[in-house]
């Protein structure tokens, strides 16, 4: 949890607390009040009373001598990330606390190893789990899953109905064309066309299929990308082989016919009672309508990067934003205490409609994305992050950070600059000053120098921070969930222990 | 002694119970309340659900003061108790002056071993058989409170009898019975006597001008009076240790048994509460023991009395305005499973913080032996919680039963 103010020229400063906490957010705020409400009722009395409902509420909870409760307040000012990530994902806290409890009881009991010199792996396996039991009666008892399968069906559901959304508006022109022009291939003609004609206008086209295809062009300036882009990594790698294409095409395939199928059920039940046709009819000729719309899908996309570079080329970029000497100092002297780090950045989004659709769009289908392929606990390749979040406040008018992240600031954004740039254009490309990007995802965060001024430009300097376990960095507590893990075990295969022993 | 002889007998007619089985599925309706009509206004009476409103009533107590005034003269014969007042500075004054002589102190040294020797006593008397309300938890409380404030028994009296039938009247009484004013006509006076008896008995004692006989609450507020403590007259005197004697111990016997009910209808909760009990993890206990009041608290709400015009959630779609005069009722039952706030309220956790309960109200009349009941309402059941193949009676005294809002009778059997 962290409060930061964050003063622009252009605003009034703005306070915000930033939490990360297991289960719902009311319970949370309740606790909050409990743990440190008088304390946040002296910092909410600097405060501006807002405009809208909860003014009058604010006067009650900031008058003197006031004991009106905060929660209620604090959760209507609740902003909700679009995008979130979550290290370790699916350990929640008394577990974090607890099998590090249990590591360092298992470290304590191993002593220098010289008790256990010569003792093969299952042996050592049975011999610590026996010793430890007593202390650690939880052992016994199943171990949780991470990630329930209910909540990770949850997770592809939206998913596959973000992309259904997604495709819908794509097809738009097609299904309006098809609803006018009886003949499909007319429809499939034009659309193609369209989109041929529109493609050739984008000369950098190419540059994006490699993208998405894993082969990033190296950037003009800033330090090559060594590995693909974590997020394209993971959606190409199934791929790879025949094998891997073929089951892809299939899937494709079968996500397109659920598709025109469900549009079909949906569009047809609500105009069949407009028709004098039967429903069946009503349904087949809706299909019909969805299915060929899908042929609009290229155009659609190719007119929305043409738009897109359009924009992009007269974007202006802030080459060398001015940190002020005092504000990086103050910064940099509440930085590397401990094992983690934090930080919290405000930017502008660029005005116009396009921008507006495609950064909601875009932090939705990556935040959904993220929650069916970061699962391992680890953002692709990049193993620092606790959390890091982003949320638009003010209307939409800005976009808010927030990372807790293991080692300094510095490597920090080197990871994101060189394992997921991509992602990070993505998410930032919209704002205000962000380096000269391309598509929305080449270059970008790959000028690394000037992605790292402007992004130290738009810090705020964390006033306060708590962290529930300072010291462990995310590889750490994965790694006392292995072993945790491997300790509930009864026993456990030599190949099994060998690599258990490994996390000793 | 036993419920017959402290509790008045209730009309047995279809209306009883009705309340009954109302009160027995409450939390149904506080459910549907909080989802559909969180704060419901029915006449002159506000009926507030929500955990955020529940505790905005309590804390907005200028507006909301107590409705316990007029009663309390009743009792008092007309002199203020702080129960009864605003946040005034009699208010404080007085509760300060109780602090000096009921002293947190007192729970560990003398309270908790007291409580813990006798309950253990009372138990092992059992010989494997035991009623909860009357043979375990009234007679300890009033044992050792009694034994605490310097008051006891009245001759030819019982404390449990006064004491139970002045808190019914006080706070269980919505409909004004005669008969009960009856009783309280006769029983106040009676009380406020005795204590004068005591205060002029203890000082009567005093022949050498030094220390009061006794340590314990009466002679420490005369040893106060002596040194010309504001707040300890002998009419304050008698007023506060009257308001301690019917305010508290007639609670513990509701709540300790409806506890123990519910930790008998969980199995599991019931073996953690003993494994704590045995292992002596006291902490541990009190968090079974206030979990399961959750379930059965005190009562279902508190009353409060709006004393000018005031809009409770103000800025939500639920904002209401409760004109002055109208009687608000504060459902803490309903808040403390509340699941906005509470975490899991369906859920029986034994180590929830201390802000998902308001077992003793919150704010300004927050119980004033708070400190002293989360240590000895546990510690009332440990020795019968440590006892091996602790179960319910066969037949329905094994399940409690209910006199009103008072628990009346919950036998247990265990292997002596």
């Amino acid at each position: 949890m962290s409060i930061s103010v964050f003063e622009d020229d252009h605003f009034d400063p703005l306070l915000v607390i930033e939490a990360n906490f297991d289960g719902p957010q009311g319970p949370f705020w309740a606790q909050l009040e409990a743990a440190i409400g008088p304390q946040l009722r002296e910092i909410l009395r600097y405060c501006e009373r807002p405009a809208g409902r909860t003014g009058e509420t604010f006067d009650l909870i900031t008058r003197p001598g006031s004991k009106h409760p905060l929660a209620p307040f604090l959760e209507a000012h609740t902003v909700t990330p679009m995008i979130f990530h979550q290290g370790n994902r699916g350990l929640d806290r008394r577990r974090i606390d607890r099998e590090a409890e249990l590591f360092f009881a298992a470290q304590e009991t191993l002593g220098n190893g010289a008790r256990y010199h010569g003792v093969d792996a299952v042996t050592l396996h049975r011999t610590l789990r026996s010793s430890l039991r007593g202390t650690f009666d939880w052992l016994g008892e199943p171990e949780p899953v991470r990630i329930p399968g209910r909540e990770r069906l949850a997770d592809l559901a939206k998913l596959a109905g973000f992309a259904m959304v997604a495709l819908l508006v794509l097809s738009f022109p097609g299904v309006l064309l098809a609803l006018i022009v009886p003949n499909g291939w007319v429809v499939v003609s034009v659309s193609l066309l369209a989109a041929l004609a529109t493609g050739r206008l984008i000369k950098d086209l190419p540059d994006l299929f490699r993208q998405f295809s894993g082969s990033a062009p190296a950037p003009e300036s800033g330090p090559p990308p060594r590995m693909r882009d974590a997020f394209a990594r993971d959606a190409m790698k199934s791929a790879g082989s025949t094998v891997g294409f073929v089951r892809l095409a299939l899937a494709a395939a079968l996500f397109l016919a659920v598709y025109v199928a469900l549009a079909a059920t949906v569009f047809g039940a609500l105009v069949a009672p407009l028709t004098p046709a039967p429903f069946g009819e009503t349904i087949a000729a809706s299909a019909r309508v969805f299915a060929l719309g899908l042929s609009s899908v290229p155009f659609s996309l190719c007119a929305i990067l043409l738009w897109l570079r359009r924009l992009e080329d007269r974007d202006p970029c802030h080459d060398d934003p001015a940190v002020r000497p005092e504000r990086l100092q103050d910064m940099m002297r509440r930085e590397d205490f401990i094992a983690q780090n934090h930080m919290g950045s405000m930017v502008l989004v660029k005005p116009g409609l396009l921008r507006a659709v495609l950064i909601r769009a875009g932090l939705s289908g990556l935040a959904l994305i993220l929650r069916v392929v970061a699962t391992s606990g680890y953002l692709g390749s990049m193993r620092t992050i606790h959390f890091a979040h982003w949320a638009m406040v003010g209307n939409g008018s800005r976009l808010m950070f927030f990372s807790n992240f293991d080692g300094s600031w510095e490597s920090y954004l080197d990871d994101f600059i060189e394992k997921a740039h991509g992602g990070l254009t993505l998410a930032w490309g919209n704002c205000v000053g962000f380096p000269p990007a391309r598509f929305l995802s080449l270059e970008g965060a790959t000028h690394g120098r000037k992605f790292k001024n402007w992004a130290r430009h738009s810090m705020a300097t964390t006033l306060f921070w708590f962290s529930a376990y300072r010291d462990y960095t995310v590889n750490q507590i994965e790694r006392h969930a292995r072993v945790a893990s491997g300790l509930r075990q009864p026993t456990l295969s030599p190949e099994e222990a060998i690599a258990w022993t490994r996390d000793l | 002694m036993t419920a017959e002889q402290v509790l008045r007998p209730l009309p047995d007619g279809l209306g009883t119970r009705l309340r009954a089985w109302a009160f027995e599925h409450v939390d149904l309706a506080f459910g549907l309340l909080r989802a559909v009509k969180p704060i419901l206004k029915v006449g002159g009476t506000v009926l507030v659900t929500r955990y955020d409103d529940v505790r905005e009533v309590f804390l907005t107590d200028d507006a909301f003061p107590v409705p316990y005034r007029a009663k309390l003269d009743v009792i008092m014969g007309g002199c203020p108790f702080f129960l009864g007042m605003a946040d005034t500075p009699e208010y404080r004054r007085d509760t300060a002056a109780m602090r000096k002589a009921i002293l947190r102190e007192d729970i560990p040294v003398r309270l908790a071993g007291a409580v813990e020797t006798l309950a253990e006593r009372i138990v092992d008397e059992g010989g494997g058989r035991l009623e909860v309300v009357d043979e375990l938890v009234r007679r300890v409380t009033f044992a050792v409170l009694s034994d605490y404030f310097g008051v006891p028994d009245p001759p030819g009296a019982d404390l449990r009898v006064w004491a139970t039938r002045l808190f019914e009247f006080q706070f269980a009484d919505p409909g004004d019975d005669p008969a009960l004013r009856a009783d309280v006509d006769r029983m106040a006076p009676a009380l406020r006597d005795h204590i004068d008896r005591l205060i002029a008995a203890r000082r009567g004692s005093n022949t050498t001008g030094s220390d009061f006989e006794g340590d314990d609450v009466l002679g420490r507020c005369l040893a106060l009076q002596r040194q010309g403590e504001p707040g300890f007259s002998d009419e304050q005197i008698r007023t506060a240790l009257m308001g301690m004697i019917v305010g508290g111990p007639p609670q513990p016997p509701m709540v300790v048994p409806q506890a123990l009910e519910q930790l008998l209808r969980r199995p599991d909760a019931l073996m953690g509460a003993q494994a704590a009990a045995r292992s002596g993890d006291d902490a541990l206990l009190a968090g079974y023991v206030f979990e399961a009041m959750r379930f059965d608290p005190l009562a279902p709400a508190l009353p409060r009395v709006a004393a000018r015009d005031h809009r409770i959630a103000v800025g939500t779609p639920r904002e209401t305005l409760v004109p002055k005069g109208a009687t608000v009722l504060a459902a803490f039952r309903s808040a403390m499973h509340d699941g906005r706030r509470i975490p899991d309220p369906g859920r029986f956790d034994p180590r929830r913080m201390q802000h998902e309960y308001i077992h003793f109200g919150h704010g300004l009349h927050t119980c004033f032996g708070i400190h002293m009941n989360r240590v000895l309402l546990p510690l009332m059941l440990k020795p019968l919680l440590r006892r091996n193949r602790l179960r319910r009676a066969p037949g329905p005294e094994g399940h409690l039963t209910k006199r009103g809002p008072f628990a009346e009778r919950l036998r247990v059997v265990y292997d002596a």
